[in-house]
């Protein structure tokens, strides 16, 4: 008896339904950015742009303007910015994970708590004492005092993915390569490195992401323009100086690209590491 | 044997090595977090009214966390605080799990149909919050717009210009942004549940519910409470949707914890009371942090 | 050349004239303009009569030849801004560089809504710019933070009663003085003569009275389906205060005292019957009438030139550059958008702002030069350098120009110079915002008035604007609020 399971098609019209939740602003991002700033000023508005025009995206992404140059700038800020704070964490939270995964030192329950409790400390009302930090360091107004801030709160999630990831690493494996004659960090290096690939990528990811979207921060502790990231730079860009809806929704296409691309690509590894790694029990 | 419980020095110096592995996320940790919190804690006994000098500020001991707890603003941002928590993490749990049970099987166009589920999550706050700031608009927006195209409202629904509608509309942006991690987690969750049990309890004739609910509920439990634990603790924290949206307004509906003590500390410079206020959310974020851990350690501690 | 002005600078006269210019300290000397005699003929006339050699007059302060370095915080021009601002910024970094080829500037441009938040950041995380150049609302509140150093006009060679007394008074704290004015302003009404006639209103003639406003505006909405007034009540954003309180004022309200001739900061205003008739105009005009944007709780004035500009909004409060700005969006525009941006760029009129039962009043507005204290300017603090850079800027050449398309001179012998008279020429309505300076009053000068400005005025408004309090209880919820910050029991 096969009929059409009620769960079934159920399942496919909430699908459906999230779907147009999901891909609803987006697609309104898309029109209005293609529109002149007079047509999005309209109401009723109009649905399609009757003429469609892509003033906004050669105006962003040429180099030959002033525009153009700044909104790249800011681009390729954030590209620097993100990509060295990933790179760091990874660096920085594979070893962690590893030690809280394989190793019986005392206060490992501690710091392995207080490692998590980081993302309990919100962003915002550390800014004062952060920024007077910075200083200190001296690091205003660089993008260091962006990456070493950013490095941090990937950190807690990374290192528990990834350690739930080593967890499920057979232990042999090392031992055996200990026995051929490899160090424990030779064994770290060549075998469970390679091993807890889809995991480290995960932890990327996330951390890129993070990074990526950050906004207080950058706010807070960059002030020159040549510095800024994207979505202080798209703030400072569209919204404080002029609405022009049409321009903003085209630098948000341009800055959701990246992002949305590299997710699309690696999202498998995502699931992968979720599952082999940190929700399995 | 000569010790069979060497001393704690002794099994530290032992453990030497260990350390250096982990030193490198504990010394950022450090720095980030330490003297921020001393800070945070001293600062926040003192006054610091906008006519004075930092170094002039006053001792006033808990003279902060009285007023906070007395005003009537810090009432009803606690309130939207605990609405914005409660409802953004069960909406983007209830439908992030739906979707994850719905791509819980092979069909074409399945990890495209995820991927594109994935988009909102992945996308910036900032962008997003101009996005939907657009789509809202009380004048010229979108959702208005299709409302009275299909005959629902006469007028444009007022979305983030109405106090009765702004936290409901800040909540819908909260929850498209985050329902795409409550899915990727429980999808990762569903896949752990063994096909075994699910196929020999549909031989044995149970239905699906039952199924679902006798075998893949009780599967879910531990990613389950990480999953919303972590949607609580980013709610709770959140600051750019509601800050970039709508500023807390209007007229405070919109107000959360978070926005409130930016609002203290750098509309008001008032940095005395939004440190106070600032340790009163440690203390409920420590009270929360300490589920979380166990959540996030369970079955680990031995 | 110190043999200026051939008319003195009337300080009895300025009294007169001047509803809440209060006369700041220093010794009346003849320099600046006849504040009795202010009328858009008499700053048309004294317009080109004053050569000026800026080089010798900072030569005088700190040698030409001074080497240094000065670091510098401003909001430069944007992307909104007219093409004539950048082109004169251009000019006044190639000309200071000319002057001090020794004195690197190191400057830092940032848009107006954050740059409060970035000084009082940086000042007390002690990594200040050595100079800046901020809003009048502003200097109180650094001042008694302590983070200023004592600047008065003589300091860079100005005598003080060459600028405008309420400017004076706007960087005084405590009897000291802690910057120098650079350019001083007010604004205007500017409606759109097209959508006036649509509605069946004289295209030249602006509502006279506040209570006129609100009729004109529900007739454009009703006639045309356009919004009427280009209300601004947003947190967190200097426009909303410069847009309200010319209106709280002309009632007979007003935050505290300020539009008295004698303010003494001590009163209340918030709570009265001139304050609530005010917010009740604009309870009528957002929801009785709904002839303003809905969207005016999170809009700021930026958010206005865009409808203004496509022909959807007939009235609202801006500065004279509002004219350069639509303009060049008109310029920009194309196809279908540049014929509508050419019709409202022609149907676009100037004029006083509203007058009310108790006054016709106007922000007070402008910028200051200041000097950040060595203890919280990063680095090595140059202050000959730092001296040398605001006397460049705030002479009456450059404070000319810099205010080209929105402001004045804040240094007023520049109104004397021939650049005035080419601005005068050159910028269409320039004379009518001109001709207010004299009925302009300043926002309370205490520490606490960016906080009442910008947070507990919005508030006032959007509490009685959503409907969550009532017009009398949103206007004496925000005088109590006032009360306590300042504790006026």
């Amino acid at each position: 008896m096969k009929r059409r399971d009620p769960w079934r098609i159920g399942g496919a019209v909430f699908l459906a339904g999230l779907t147009i939740f999901a891909l609803l602003p987006m697609a309104w991002m898309l029109i209005t950015s293609l529109k002149t700033q007079f047509a999005a000023l309209q109401y009723p508005p109009q649905w399609l742009p009757k003429n469609p025009t892509l003033e906004q995206y050669s105006l962003l992404l040429s180099p030959g303007n002033p525009v153009g140059q700044e909104f790249l700038r800011y681009l390729f800020n954030s590209l620097w910015v993100s990509f060295a704070s990933t790179v760091l964490g990874v660096v920085v939270a594979v070893p962690a994970a590893y030690a809280f995964s394989r190793f019986r030192f005392p206060g490992r329950n501690l710091l392995f708590y207080s490692v998590l409790l980081r993302n309990m400390f919100p962003a915002v009302v550390f800014l004062m004492p952060l920024f007077i930090m910075m200083r200190w360091l001296g690091l205003v107004n660089t993008q260091a005092s962006l990456i070493l801030t950013y490095l941090t709160f990937g950190l807690p999630l990374s290192i528990w993915l990834l350690k739930g990831f080593y967890d499920n690493i057979p232990v042999q494996l090392e031992q055996a390569a200990r026995i051929d004659g490899a160090s424990r960090f030779q064994a770290f290096i060549l075998i469970v490195m390679p091993l807890s690939s889809p995991g480290i990528i995960a932890t990327a990811i996330y951390s890129f992401i993070m990074a990526w979207n950050e906004y207080v921060y950058a706010l807070t502790f960059i002030n020159n323009a040549e510095r800024l990231t994207l979505p202080v730079g798209l703030q400072r860009f569209f919204t404080e100086y002029a609405t022009n809806w049409p321009g903003l929704m085209a630098a948000s296409f341009i800055m959701s690209v990246p992002v949305v691309a590299l997710f699309l690509v690696l999202q498998k590894y995502f699931v992968r590491a979720l599952t082999e790694g940190a929700v399995k029990s | 044997m000569a010790n069979a419980r060497p001393g704690l020095l002794r099994r530290i110096v032992r453990h030497r090595a260990d350390y250096l592995y982990v030193a490198p996320a504990l010394l950022v940790m450090l720095l980030v977090i330490a003297y921020p919190i001393y800070d945070t804690i001293y600062l926040s006994f003192f006054n610091t009214p906008p006519n004075l000098a930092l170094e002039d500020k006053i001792f006033i001991g808990l003279g902060n966390y009285q007023r906070i707890l007395g005003m009537d603003s810090f009432h009803e941002a606690t309130w939207n605080t605990f609405v914005w928590t409660v409802f953004s993490t069960l909406f983007a749990f209830v439908l992030g799990f739906g979707a994850a049970l719905a791509l819980n099987r092979e069909f074409v166009g399945r990890g495209l149909m995820r991927g594109i589920l994935l988009i909102p999550y992945v996308i910036s706050a900032v962008a997003a919050s101009y996005i939907w700031r657009w789509l809202y608009h009380s004048d010229f927006g979108v959702i208005g717009a299709i409302s009275v195209a299909i005959g629902l409202t006469e007028n444009p629904i007022n979305f983030l210009d109405s106090t009765d509608f702004v936290m409901a509309s800040l909540i819908v942006v909260n929850v498209w942004k985050e329902f795409p991690f409550a899915m990727i987690m429980m999808l990762a969750g569903l896949q752990t549940v063994p096909d075994q049990l699910l196929r020999a309890a549909q031989v044995d004739g149970a239905g699906p519910w039952h199924r679902f609910w006798h075998i893949t509920v009780p599967h879910l439990k531990g990613v389950t409470l990480v999953t919303v634990l972590l949607l609580l603790v980013a709610n709770l924290n959140s600051f750019t949707i509601p800050w970039i949206m709508t500023g807390g307004g209007p007229a405070g509906a919109s107000e959360i914890w978070i926005t409130h003590i930016y609002q203290l500390a750098f509309g008001r410079i008032r940095f005395g009371l939004a440190s106070a206020y600032s340790v009163i959310l440690f203390i409920v974020m420590m009270g929360m942090g300490y589920f979380y851990v166990r959540a996030l350690t369970k079955g680990d501690a031995k | 050349m110190n043999n200026l002005g051939p008319n003195g600078f009337s300080r009895r006269g300025l009294l007169a004239a001047g509803a809440g210019l209060l006369v700041g300290p220093g010794a009346a000397r003849s320099a600046g303009v006849d504040a009795a005699a202010w009328s858009p003929d008499y700053v048309r006339k004294i317009a080109g009569t004053l050569d000026v050699d800026t080089a010798a007059e900072c030569a005088k302060i700190v040698p030409l030849n001074h080497t240094g370095k000065v670091t510098y915080w401003y909001v430069g021009p944007n992307q909104a801004s007219p093409q004539i601002d950048h082109d004169i910024d251009a000019q006044f970094w190639a000309a200071f560089a000319k002057t001090y080829p020794n004195i690197t500037i190191e400057k830092q441009s940032f848009d107006y809504n954050n740059v409060l938040d970035k000084i009082r950041t940086a000042a007390l995380g002690k990594s200040a710019p050595m100079v800046a150049r901020l809003t009048l609302l502003w200097a109180p509140e650094l001042a008694a933070k302590g983070f200023l150093q004592e600047l008065r006009p003589e300091d860079v060679g100005y005598p003080t009663d060459e600028f405008w007394p309420g400017a004076m008074k706007s960087v005084t704290w405590k009897g000291k003085t802690y910057g120098v004015p650079t350019n001083n302003e007010t604004m205007a009404l500017i409606w759109n003569g097209q959508l006036f006639e649509q509605a069946g209103l004289d295209p030249a003639v602006p509502p006279a009275t506040w209570d006129e406003l609100v009729v004109f505006s529900r007739k454009i909405k009703e006639k045309t389906g356009k919004f009427g007034y280009g209300m601004v009540a947003r947190r967190n954003a200097g426009n909303t205060p410069y847009r309200f309180m010319p209106q709280c004022w002309a009632y007979g309200g007003g935050a505290l005292d300020e539009a008295e001739t004698r303010p003494g900061y001590g009163q209340v205003y918030l709570g009265n019957a001139g304050t609530k008739a005010a917010l009740q105009a604009s309870y009528d005009m957002y929801v009785r009438d709904k002839s303003v944007p809905v969207s005016a709780l999170t809009n700021t004035q930026t958010e206005n030139q865009d409808p203004f500009i496509a022909g959807n909004l007939g009235m609202m409060i801006s500065h004279p550059s509002e004219y350069a700005v639509m303009v060049d969006r008109a310029g920009k525009a194309s196809g279908e958008d540049k014929k509508q941006a050419d019709a409202v760029v022609a149907n676009m009129r100037y004029g006083l702002i509203p007058t009310g039962p108790s006054r016709r009043a106007v922000v007070f507005g402008g910028w200051n030069a200041h000097i950040f204290k060595p203890s919280v300017v990063a680095g090595k603090h140059d202050m000959d350098a730092a001296r040398a850079f605001v006397a460049f800027m705030t002479g009456p050449e450059w404070s000319t120009k810099l205010a080209w398309s929105g402001s004045n001179p804040g240094n007023t012998r520049g109104f004397r110079t021939s650049w005035m008279k080419q601005r005068i020429e050159q910028i269409k309505f320039l004379d009518v915002t001109t001709s207010m300076l004299t009925a302009g009053i300043p926002f309370p000068v205490i520490p606490e008035s960016a906080e009442i400005m910008n947070i507990v005025v919005p508030d006032m408004l959007q509490n009685a604007l959503t409907g969550r309090m009532s017009v009398t209880a949103a206007a004496d919820n925000a005088a109590k609020q006032v009360k306590d910050l300042l504790n006026l029991g």
